[in-house]
């Protein structure tokens, strides 16, 4: 748990380290302070008004100390909260990004969501609120204890003793709930991915809801989330029951020590009594004293193992390797691309997406990816942009492996356009942008006309500076897809990856986008996954890919002669120009 | 009822436990006090007996002693009990208001118009379901029992110590009002737009992460090495910015007020003041005691107090967001059910105009009308608002102006349940959900029989690459299988298939697929449209060019309407797309 907790903080560790040290300082100041009760309430009932006197400033002094350092605990708290809230958060968000893809399923994704937004803002709240009375609160009752063993010997052992008894009582029962949270937590993450699902994919919902049933999804994580939350209530309640009762029984144990041990020295017929009276009444002042804060302790029970939780959540994402990056990165002036002998399986159905594929791609030529869905075209240009490491062979650019080349490098040689491009919840311009931050107007106006996106934002009141919407949602597809060509022409690379770039497009865009490409051909080395025979006419050479290996490979006319697998392929293309909707 | 706020009608179902429980928890925090009048009244017993010097333990004061101890004991056991039960009662009461809460929400939002899900970031959905709800567990389970428990701790002790001594009790209890003063000034420094910008600054947090999770493929093609999406950045620091307008001017004045009122503040004035009355003979030592014991005591349940009024705003403000959630307009639903009047399945578009805001209108004065039987295709540029009356179709949203009708019947006049079983549809945007193949495909009929799935895949083309996966129709979407464009386009066909709606609207149902699928998912439409009532939004105008009537929309209008071979014979807009399209080219290259 606190290691979990040293990890996120990184360099502000030694902000943590302050700071408990300062809470756990401010628990003994407050425990001696307290003690100085004893020889105060003392000379009080014996009248002796002089060393009274003395020791109430004793007692104010300390007060005062106390309040100034409380203070400055206060403030080391929150120092740790901000560092976890900014430090901690920019941290995971680093540490994500550099996460291979294909650790990203919606499992993963609901998981991430909740541990960055609640889970950190938890953790953050731990020190104000929780550490700090909780570790002064575990301190007190130590310097307590001292005092008691001067004045009753037994009540000091069974006070000292008590502490660990009590440290394992409150082991147990944390650990006994250990499990059903772990459950409950499990059921919450799935709620929130269960609501972002049932907000986004609302319209679905709807309309396939003829027996009213479409909810039954997120109403079944709700059942379940209810389960487990009534679980929680029934076991905290028992395990704070468990830990009162324990500190009362100590209670009770050590007010009886008090006064039999009354008893018995009465007996024995010590001389000065009324110095044994006090001492009796003195020290049972100190039991109270004693149990206060150790109650106090155990309220903090249930906020600890939420916390405890959110922190294991924390390590379970800080655990997953990301992909290394090289010690001394290399880089070429070359852009010849060469996949050697390259398979790919992927870790989550150990089943093998691609397999000894051996290619090489020359600067500015343009090659066209086909095959049926499933061959491998997406998993193959994903690795090429190391979105995964090859698990056989390797890929290098100019003859560097990519592995040996650093984020940066890689992305200023490659860029890609997805099948389902990704708008953030911004303007057009900030969308466009992103492939170049520092771009002038007159360079986003370039690549808007290249990609057909002038034509959208001529129609739009507010052009370029129109929002999105989430994930692009005001945008129709076409108009998404053209907006991911012009971040992609933007960055400006010597290799550009294009995923059926202008499926989605309509017949207008589609013919300013084939001739963008022509264009570019020549210019940049074009990959690119397509089905529209315009484009893949165009291409130097064709690589046709079924279950993840190369079947067919050269250029159009050699391969529309062969008779093979594009031969097929063409004349399926020429079945779907016969097509109708209605027969 | 109306002027209730928010939290009391959110509350309102379960009033009744809740003051129950700051009953129970006060009278239990009561019991809890006499332990240590005990304690004072032992003490008293043994000194203030002038016999106690010479005989102790005589028998009359022995077993007094016992008996109050015995009591003191027996009162903290039961008290306890009392305190840890109205904690079990609060937090059922919370559970059941907390899943109801939910229910209700999920209730009211499958009812607003579906154009309210497109301007709100499914993030601050979340945030609405999930966290705002949860955040009134502050309110529900501790609130009420921490309040018992304050309020029955300090009002004994308050009148214990009177009873004791009048004028001891005045000057023991001056820490508790200078808390007041210090803690209500800090409190007035939380404005309410501190508070505003705190809880934007979490809703703008977790649309950050949203995107940034959803856009990680982006992020990591065009961001620079390891350094996350910038968005998201600088939302954590504006956050932070947020939560620090926030907390910052508290931290001092709230430590200052906890200082005055620490236990050993109070047990320092209670001595001062008792050494002073001591040496003016105003009372013995000895009686100093239940003011040493009691009066620190009254400390925590103070703060405590103050800190749940304050962790209070939270729970307040997310009650507010709450009830204006549950006060989302609603797509009127019809007052009285009409559907048994459709005497066919014909749509009807009447001098229909939308727009989504008051300026723009993405659809002007459109009169169509859709017969059974007959395919009617619209086509157009991007953004000319074929998608959006294809939506005004499906009743995603309500037309600003004039009507559609289905069988004669206004769709506003028809159930949402009854529409839905007639209209089926296939967009451009395929959404799976995360669950198996079987409940994907199922989603409209889950009472479905695997057979009815299976006919339905099979009729979408799909059987086949299903029954090849390891798990077969139980694989879960996202965990076992990941389906490409196109596979995913032919789930939702089967969806739209095992429906089987008399009246069918595709929107550029084969766009994002490759060649192979395409001609199967055409192959599967084309079997499927048989029969039926078939929009179809289309970009590649051959795959239309059969159909009955071909509908060519501009900004928002229809320009042109007739079959293929009408519209080009005009020579208008529909020709010179056809013309750009090159339709001819790819046969005569083979």
């Amino acid at each position: 748990m606190l290691n979990t907790l040293l990890q996120l903080l990184g360099e502000d560790a030694s902000k943590f380290r302050r700071y408990a040290s300062m809470a756990i300082i401010y628990g003994l100041l407050n425990g001696l302070t307290i003690i100085s009760l004893v020889p105060l309430l003392r000379y009080l009932l014996l009248s002796e008004t002089i060393n009274t006197v003395i020791w109430l400033v004793v007692l104010l002094m300390g007060a005062l100390v106390c309040w100034r350092w409380r203070l400055r605990v206060e403030k080391a708290g929150i120092e740790v909260g901000i560092a976890l809230l900014q430090g901690g958060r920019h941290r995971l968000g680093d540490h994500i990004s550099r996460l291979p893809l294909g650790w990203f399923n919606s499992h993963n994704t609901a998981r991430l969501s909740q541990v960055i937004s609640q889970g950190i803002m938890e953790i953050a709240q731990l020190p104000a609120h929780v550490f700090t009375p909780v570790l002064s609160g575990a301190m007190t009752p130590l310097i307590i204890v001292l005092s008691l063993f001067s004045i009753n010997w037994k009540m000091g052992i069974i006070a000292l003793f008590s502490l660990p008894l009590l440290a394992i009582v409150f082991i147990i029962t944390a650990r006994l709930g250990q499990r059903i949270d772990q459950e409950f937590h499990h059921n919450t993450a799935e709620v929130s991915h269960r609501i972002i699902e049932f907000s986004q994919a609302q319209s679905v919902l709807r309309a396939f809801n003829g027996e009213g049933s479409s909810t039954d999804f997120l109403k079944k994580a709700f059942e379940s989330q209810k389960k487990s939350s009534k679980k929680i209530i029934y076991l905290s309640v028992m395990s704070v029951i468990l830990n009162a009762w324990v500190v009362q029984a100590i209670l009770a144990v050590l007010m009886i020590t008090a006064l039999l041990s009354f008893n018995s020295s009465a007996v024995i017929g010590v001389t000065n009594t009324n110095e044994i009276l006090i001492s009796i009444i003195t020290s049972l002042l100190l039991v109270n004293r004693f149990v206060e804060p150790l109650l106090d302790v155990t309220g903090y029970s249930e906020a600890i193992r939420g916390a405890r939780n959110q922190l294991k959540d924390v390590q379970g994402i800080l655990d997953i390797e990301p992909l290394p990056e090289p010690e001394k990165p290399q880089f070429s002036q070359d852009h010849t691309l060469t996949l050697n002998g390259v398979g790919f399986t992927y870790p989550e159905n150990k089943q093998s997406a691609i397999h000894d594929i051996n290619l090489s791609i020359k600067p500015g030529s343009m090659t066209a990816l086909i095959g049926p869905s499933g061959s491998g075209k997406t998993t193959l240009l994903s690795l090429i942009s190391r979105f995964f490491d090859v698990t056989e062979g390797s890929i290098s650019i100019g003859g560097i492996d990519l592995r040996q080349m650093s984020n940066e490098q890689l992305s200023e040689k490659i860029s890609q356009i997805f099948q389902t491009p990704y708008l953030f919840q911004s303007s057009i311009a900030d969308n466009i942008r992103i492939g170049k931050p520092d771009a002038s107007d007159a360079e986003i106006k370039e690549v808007a006309q290249l990609s057909g996106v002038t034509e959208i934002i001529s129609r739009l009141p507010e052009g370029l500076n129109t929002l999105v919407g989430e994930g692009g949602a005001r945008l129709s597809g076409g108009e998404r897809q053209r907006i991911s060509i012009a971040r992609a022409l933007l960055k400006d690379t010597p290799i550009l990856l294009i995923d059926e770039a202008t499926a989605a497009l309509d017949t207008e865009n589609k013919a300013i986008i084939t001739q963008t490409f022509a264009r570019l051909r020549g210019q940049k080395t074009l990959i690119i996954i397509s089905h529209q025979l315009s484009t893949i006419e165009m291409a130097d050479q064709i690589i046709f890919l079924e279950n993840g290996h190369i079947q067919e490979q050269g250029s159009p006319d050699l391969l529309s002669d062969s008779n093979g697998l594009y031969s097929h392929f063409l004349k399926q293309q020429h079945k779907i120009k016969k097509w109708k909707v209605v027969k | 009822m109306t002027n209730k706020s928010p939290v009391d009608r959110l509350l309102l179902p379960i009033r009744g436990p809740l003051l129950f429980v700051m009953v129970l928890a006060g009278l239990g925090a009561m019991l809890t006090l006499v332990p240590l009048a005990g304690i004072a009244y032992i003490a008293k017993l043994l000194i203030g007996n002038p016999n106690t010097t010479t005989t102790l333990f005589q028998a009359n004061i022995e077993s007094e002693i016992w008996w109050v101890m015995g009591i003191s004991l027996l009162s903290l056991v039961i008290g306890t009990l009392l305190i840890v039960t109205s904690e079990l009662l609060a937090h059922l009461a919370d559970h059941k208001i907390t899943h109801s809460l939910r229910r209700s929400v999920l209730q009211r939002l499958t009812k607003v118009p579906l154009g309210w899900f497109t301007n709100q970031a499914s993030g601050d959905v979340k945030q609405a379901m999930q966290d705002d709800i949860s955040s009134l567990h502050e309110l529900t389970a501790h609130f009420y029992s921490t309040r018992g428990r304050c309020y029955g701790v300090i009002s004994l002790s308050v009148i214990y110590l009177f009873l004791m001594d009048w004028r001891m009790a005045i000057v023991s209890l001056i820490p508790f009002p200078c808390f007041y003063l210090i803690f209500g000034a800090a409190k007035k420094a939380i404005s309410e737009e501190r508070m505003k910008g705190f809880i934007s600054g979490q809703a703008l947090i977790n649309n950050a992460i949203t995107e940034f999770i959803g856009g990680i493929s982006v992020i990591k093609s065009f961001a620079v090495s390891g350094q996350a999406h910038k968005g998201y950045h600088e939302a954590v620091d504006s956050f932070l910015q947020g939560f620090l307008n926030f907390t910052r001017p508290l931290v001092a004045p709230l430590a200052n007020a906890n200082a005055v009122i620490a236990p050993i503040t109070v047990l320092g004035t209670v001595l001062t003041f008792g050494t002073l009355f001591v040496s003016f003979n105003w009372m013995d030592p000895i009686d100093l005691l239940p003011f040493i014991l009691v009066a620190p005591g009254i400390s925590s349940p103070l703060m405590l107090l103050s800190f749940s009024t304050h962790n209070l705003a939270h729970a307040t403000a997310a009650a507010d967001r709450l009830q204006a959630l549950l006060e989302t307009p609603v797509l009127t639903q019809p007052t009285v059910e009409k559907s048994n009047h459709m005497v066919n399945h014909q749509i009807c578009i009447n001098n229909l105009s939308y727009a989504y805001d008051d300026q723009n209108a993405v659809l002007k004065n459109i009169n169509l009308t859709l017969t059974p039987n007959t395919v009617t295709a619209i086509v157009g540029a991007s953004g000319s608002g074929k998608s959006t009356l294809a939506r005004l179709i499906l009743r995603f949203f309500d037309p600003s102006e004039g009507s559609i009708t289905l069988g004669g019947v206004d769709l506003r006049d028809i159930n949402t349940t009854e529409l839905y079983r007639r209209i089926g549809f296939v967009l451009q945007e395929v959404r799976l959900i995360h669950a198996s193949l079987h409940d994907n495909i199922a989603l409209g009929r889950p009472s479905a029989t695997r057979l009815d799935v299976e006919e339905a895949a099979r009729a979408a083309n799909i059987h086949q690459r299903i029954m090849d996966l390891p798990k077969g129709y139980d694989s879960i979407i996202g965990e076992d299988i990941t389906l490409s464009g196109g596979e995913q386009q032919r789930v939702s066909i089967a969806r739209a298939i095992l429906l089987d709606p008399p009246i069918l609207v595709l929107d550029e149902a084969t766009a994002s697929t490759d060649a192979e699928n395409e001609v199967v998912i055409q192959e599967s439409l084309s079997q499927f449209s048989q029969g039926r009532t078939v929009l179809v939004i289309a970009h590649k105008l051959d795959t239309i060019m059969t159909a009955n009537q071909i509908v060519v929309l501009e900004n928002g209008e229809i320009r042109e309407q007739g079959t293929h071979e009408s519209l080009l014979s005009i020579h208008g807009r529909y020709a010179q797309l056809w013309s750009l399209g090159n339709y001819q080219a790819p046969l005569e290259a083979l």
